[in-house]
């Protein structure tokens, strides 16, 4: 008799994905599919996905999906949820997608407390697109439109922006978590951090939302076990990692 | 039969809500009737026009020369006057419009109805007898008709009906020559 | 036979979008539209037992986008504005042709460009019928010219929507949308499972699943997904053409106008015609799909198209008589409505002028 300790989760096709080697997307595309099979999520689900490096995804999964334009999976997400409140909607973005380009629109789902998930793939940079800069981008660091030897400058592009604190301030949003997935445990921490916040959806709470913080060696041009230390050494001090909102008991 | 009326004033005055009371008389009264209102982008104290056209059959909303012209205030006079017809009535409230109007128009009325309002015994009610007036220039619209629907108007606020009725009343009776 | 009321324009249409079952509606206020938010907010509370949703959006970026979202689960909503509120509404046009989205949306229109005025215009006819967004794509538009067939298009725009999967534009303007007049409120409209339409997405199970995609996946079968909505608009072109025509069989004269001029033409004409002049009228009601075919085989008579623009839907008319014969314009900007009188003067410029 042979015993499974391991498999690829049944809700993935059989595409490959087209991220780079060491990026954080395809970690957590994985721990999403492995909720979708634990949770159940396959029979009435819907991911919306953004513009950006996981505009591919939908493909990687057999669900029903939305590919939203650049910045309005929260709109799109919102009339989907609200033609039917009896779906789980899961709202995917990146950086450009959801601190720039739809920075209202995050705003105001979580200002109505739309009852979707977001997760929010935080990468300091444009990766589809080629490194740019994004609202994200640490001070100092570089990128093709923030070139060295300045990198980012406050004068110029102001300073790196807080979703996760930001959105925590607002009522309708009753769950706010800062994650990672630069090791094993984090990796765990991850998935647990999205397992309650899509939970919290199923219960018929507020917005629930998970920030990771995403490697992109590509996009930094580091080594990928370097990107990985990285988001230790520079990025977690300016986003700290926790939950940083869970107002799910009040919100019972 | 086509009539075509225009009233403008400033907001407030109730000049657009003395265009939809008749409207809906004459709605009663069988005929087709459109109602076109024109704003200005100001909330309070802006221009307040309508285009009303009353007829036996389906007509432009947008009138070609006003049959009857209501006036409230002189920068409306200045605006609309052109488009009054010849053989028309232009009605001004003497009250608030000094200004003499350059029409062919032969039939000009200088009521003062900001005056008779306030012997009626209420300011706001200058557009109930205005109402009351044009009424007896539109004798298809049975004065009946008219009244039901300033009743009906005022449906929320049943102590005003009285008030309100004797100012249309006052308008009705009004001669002026 | 209904009961006839009296009732204005943007409240009428909005009970008729109610009762063709379109019960999501996300929006904007902006005059001359702002009465239909105000009826569905309305409704919903008043209503209860319709189930009707309204949400004031951020802005018409995102209320469009709420409304690509909501159709692609198979549930009927729109959204009305007015010119700056649908400028920034294209891209979710755009993206609703491409999605194969059934959004349905009203544009009444007032002059621009810029913040502009409140009051009547058809400025924006070339946005809606050329395709203000990016892309090549097309929307069916319908323009109205009462009260009453404002609640029978709008009623028509979402099955018009569904039957395609694209996107209706139905385009009103400030007086259409203010003005009150008798109308027969259309009935309900029987619903069909949401579920149970193409591709809605709904959570698809073992099943195959439904996707709204929009994006590239190289370019030999990009050409092969913009071909098949060209085949898609293709099908609108070739079934969709509606007009209406009035006095051809004799006019010399032949008004051409939509909406609300063309309603003033209407009158127009009939104040020619007492005068002994011989004018028809020519009204498009489909502006995409062009009714080209209504001035086939026409000759020897002089075209005076009549619009609230600078000259738009002319150009139009210009491409269905291939140039050849005399077509005249006559156009108001800022807002003012020219009276049947005014284009009783055009008419009768036209008819001195010798050939």
């Amino acid at each position: 008799m042979r015993k499974y300790v391991y498999k690829r989760p049944e809700v993935f096709t059989d595409a490959i994905t087209t991220y780079c080697g060491g990026c954080g997307h395809g970690i957590v595309n994985k721990l999403m599919a492995e909720l979708i099979d634990e949770m159940g999520l396959q029979e009435n689900g819907i991911l919306v996905w953004p513009i950006g490096c996981s505009c591919l995804s939908d493909r990687y999964y057999d669900m029903d999906a939305y590919m939203a334009l650049h910045g309005r999976a929260p709109a799109a997400a919102t009339g989907i949820k609200r033609a039917d409140p009896s779906k789980c909607v899961i709202v995917y973005q990146g950086d450009g997608d959801l601190v720039s380009e739809g920075m209202a629109e995050i705003m105001h789902a979580g200002i109505r407390g739309e009852k979707f998930t977001v997760i929010f793939i935080n990468n300091a940079i444009y990766g589809m697109t080629g490194a740019q800069m994004a609202p994200t981008t640490l001070l100092g660091q570089t990128a093709t439109t923030a070139p060295a030897p300045l990198g980012r400058i406050v004068d110029n592009s102001g300073y790196p922006v807080k979703m996760a604190e930001i959105l925590a301030e607002l009522p309708g949003v009753i769950y706010s978590e800062r994650v990672t997935v630069n090791s094993p445990q984090r990796i765990i921490a991850c998935k647990k951090a999205l397992k309650k916040a899509i939970q919290l959806q199923l219960d018929g709470k507020g917005m629930s939302f998970v920030e990771v913080l995403s490697p992109c060696p590509t996009g930094w041009k580091m080594a990928p076990t370097k990107a990985l230390d990285w988001i230790d050494d520079e990025m977690t001090k300016v986003y700290p990692l926790g939950v940083i909102k869970d107002a799910s008991k009040e919100a019972e | 039969m086509k009539k075509e009326l225009l009233f403008s004033g400033i907001g407030g005055q109730g000049v657009i809500t003395l265009g939809e009371t008749l409207c809906d008389a004459a709605i009663k009264a069988g005929y087709n009737v459109t109602f076109v209102p024109f704003y200005g982008q100001e909330k309070r104290g802006g221009r307040t026009m309508c285009n009303i056209v009353v007829s036996d059959g389906v007509e432009s909303p947008i009138i070609s020369e006003a049959d009857i012209m209501l006036i409230f205030d002189e920068r409306s006079l200045r605006d609309y006057q052109s488009l009054m017809s010849e053989g028309g009535t232009m009605i001004l409230n003497s009250d608030l419009v000094e200004l003499e109007p350059e029409t062919a128009c032969k039939d000009i009325r200088r009521i003062p109805f900001s005056t008779m309002a306030q012997e009626v015994g209420n300011s706001k009610t200058a557009n109930v007898i205005a109402l009351g007036y044009i009424a007896k220039f539109l004798p298809m619209i049975p004065y009946d008709l008219i009244a039901a629907e300033v009743e009906r108007s005022f449906a929320a606020k049943p102590k005003l009906i009285p008030l309100n009725l004797k100012a249309l009343k006052t308008g009705y009776d009004y001669t002026d020559r | 036979m209904g009961k006839k009321e009296f009732l204005q324009g943007n409240q009428a249409m909005a009970e008729s979008a109610i009762r063709a079952g379109c019960k999501l509606y996300f929006g904007y206020p902006i005059t001359p539209s702002s009465e239909v938010p105000e009826y569905y907010a309305k409704a919903m509370i008043e209503r209860p037992e319709e189930g009707i949703t309204f949400i004031q959006a951020e802005t018409e970026v995102s209320a469009f986008n709420m409304v690509a979202g909501a159709v692609a689960t198979g549930h009927r909503a729109m959204t009305a504005t007015s010119g700056p509120g649908f400028s920034l509404g294209q891209e979710a046009v755009s993206y609703m042709s491409a999605g194969d989205l059934p959004g349905v949306i009203v544009e009444v229109m007032r002059p621009g460009p810029g913040d502009g005025e409140i009051l009547a215009s058809q400025g924006d006819y070339f946005q809606a019928v050329k395709g203000g967004g990016h892309g090549d794509y097309q929307t069916l538009v319908l323009a109205p010219y009462s009260v009453q067939e404002l609640c029978e298009l709008m009623q028509e725009s979402f099955e018009l929507a569904e039957k395609y999967r694209n996107p209706v534009i139905l385009l009103s303007d400030a007086t259409l949308a203010k003005m009150r007049e008798s109308v027969e409120l259309p009935g309900y409209v029987e619903q069909k499972d949401p579920a149970s339409k193409p591709n809605a997405l709904r959570g698809c199970g073992k099943n195959e699943p439904h996707k709204v995609v929009t994006c590239g996946d190289g370019p030999v079968q990009w050409e092969e997904f913009n071909a098949r909505l060209q085949a898609k608009y293709k099908r609108i072109a070739e079934n969709e053409v509606r007009y209406a025509t009035y006095n051809l069989e004799d006019a010399e004269i032949i008004l051409v106008a939509f909406g609300s001029m063309a309603r003033v033409c209407e009158s127009a004409m009939k104040m020619a015609r007492e005068k002994g002049l011989k004018v028809g009228m020519i009204r498009p009601i489909s502006l995409w799909p062009f009714p080209d075919k209504a001035f086939e085989g026409i000759t020897g008579k002089k075209f005076l198209v009549c619009e609230l623009n600078a000259g738009q839907m002319v150009q139009d008319v210009k491409l269905a008589v291939e140039n050849k014969r005399d077509v005249y314009f006559y156009g108001k900007l800022g807002g003012t409505t020219p009276s049947p009188k005014n284009v009783l003067a055009e008419i009768e410029k036209l008819g001195g002028e010798s050939k």
